[in-house]
């Protein structure tokens, strides 16, 4: 009986490992798909839009240092609804009518990997 | 005795319908003979329905072409195809070989009869006004990214903005207005994932049609 419940744990376990990775992969696949044309899949800021006519220099995710000043209320702030309504360039697009809640969240988790930060708290 | 009379009659509708008809059904067929079908589709609705669907094909869909297109403009393009997207068809990092298949005169012709026959409810004739849009144009170039992902001719027709959408210089001739419109009112109709993103719910109704007749007029 003990067996047959560690062997359900260690099953129980590995699954969710399992979706955890699977979210990790769907992540970097959402973000390169609609982030990286600007931000550059590795979230340099060096996208294949960013030519001498892009005005801003989309934000650079693996600066720790400009990263921490953004709480991830910020990030999801600016991700929804875009460059203005942070007081940023228009060129950073709102996404709020794009992705769901759950890719938003997956995409603040994956900013945090690419800057290594936790960011301002509060 | 019957079945011959129903195939006289079906001949008959056939000759009645006219060349155009007859024009759209060869370039149907040579839509699968020339394996256009390898890398497009021409039945709706839309079928993608996740990121891995999009990436994986080869050309854009065609299923509402004729809603989509100004028929000059399509015919001269089958038979002379220049690139539309700066950058190859979905990728980030290469250029667009400008290598689509070529079809020779007639093929073009009956070619631009079959694709203007697809179209889709969901574009209604006369809702945009083309003329020159002020407000149409401050979106574009301020108010919203447009300019980040495509390009459009800008003063003294220099050339500006990104890459990842598909170039906007010579729309004018390209697209139907009232198709630039209804793709931003209703984008899930015509392509339900998108690098773009939606708009819908963020322009206002009129905002969407201004920057349609801008888009509209663009050279
Ligand atoms: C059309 C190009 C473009 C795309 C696509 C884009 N961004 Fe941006 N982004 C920008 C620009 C430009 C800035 C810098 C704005 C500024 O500093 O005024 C920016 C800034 C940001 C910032 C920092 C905001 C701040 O307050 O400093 C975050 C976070 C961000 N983008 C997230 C994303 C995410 C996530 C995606 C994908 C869903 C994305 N961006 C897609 C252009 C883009
Ligand atoms: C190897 C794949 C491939 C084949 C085969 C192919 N196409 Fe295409 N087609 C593409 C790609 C990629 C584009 C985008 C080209 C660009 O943006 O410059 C395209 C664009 C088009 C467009 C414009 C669509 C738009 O939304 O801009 C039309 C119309 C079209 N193709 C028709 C055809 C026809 C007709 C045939 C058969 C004779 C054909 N294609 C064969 C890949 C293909
Ligand atoms: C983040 C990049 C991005 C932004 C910002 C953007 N677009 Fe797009 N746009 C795209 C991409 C990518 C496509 C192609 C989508 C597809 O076919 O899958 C596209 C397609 C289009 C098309 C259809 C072109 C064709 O030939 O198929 C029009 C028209 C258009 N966009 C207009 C606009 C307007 C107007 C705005 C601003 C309100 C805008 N776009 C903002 C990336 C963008």
């Amino acid at each position: 009986m003990p067996k047959r419940i560690l062997i359900a744990a260690a099953i129980f376990a590995a699954s969710l490992a399992g979706t955890g990775d699977a979210k990790a992969t769907e992540t970097e696949k959402v973000f390169k798909f609609y982030c990286a044309q600007c931000h550059g899949v590795g979230g340099k800021g060096d996208g294949p839009n960013v030519t001498e006519d892009f005005k801003v220099s989309p934000r650079n995710f693996t600066k720790a240092k400009e990263m921490n000043k953004l709480t991830d209320a910020d990030l999801k702030n600016v991700i929804l609804d875009g460059g203005p309504a942070v007081d940023k360039s228009p060129l950073m697009p709102p996404w709020g009518k794009t992705l769901t809640g759950e890719q938003v969240d997956g995409l603040i988790k994956h900013l945090r990997k690419l800057c290594n930060c936790k960011g301002k708290q509060g | 005795m019957r079945f011959m009379m129903i195939t006289a009659m079906g001949t008959a509708l056939v000759l009645a319908a006219g060349p155009t008809w007859a024009d759209a059904a060869a370039g149907k067929t040579a839509f699968a003979a020339k394996k256009c079908t390898e890398c497009h589709y021409t039945d709706g609705p839309a079928k993608e329905k996740t990121i891995d669907d999009q990436l994986a094909k080869k050309g854009p869909e065609l299923w509402y072409a004729g809603s989509k297109f100004q028929k000059k403009w399509l015919g001269a393009w089958l038979a002379d195809p220049k690139p539309i997207r700066p950058l190859k068809y979905g990728t980030l990092n290469k250029k667009n070989p400008g290598d689509h298949p070529k079809l020779a005169g007639t093929e073009a012709a009956n070619m631009t009869d079959f694709l203007m026959s697809l179209t889709s409810d969901a574009v209604k004739a006369g809702m945009v006004k083309v003329k020159k849009n002020i407000k149409g144009k401050q979106i574009f170039i301020k108010k919203m990214p447009c300019s980040g992902c495509h390009q459009s001719p800008g003063r003294k027709g220099k050339i500006t903005g990104g890459f990842s959408g598909p170039s906007l210089v010579g729309a004018g001739k390209r697209l139907n207005p009232d198709w630039i419109y209804a793709y931003l009112k209703t984008p899930s109709v015509f392509k339900p994932v998108k690098a773009m993103p939606t708009f819908a719910g963020i322009l206002k109704d009129k905002d969407m049609k201004n920057v349609a007749a801008h888009v509209a007029k663009m050279k």
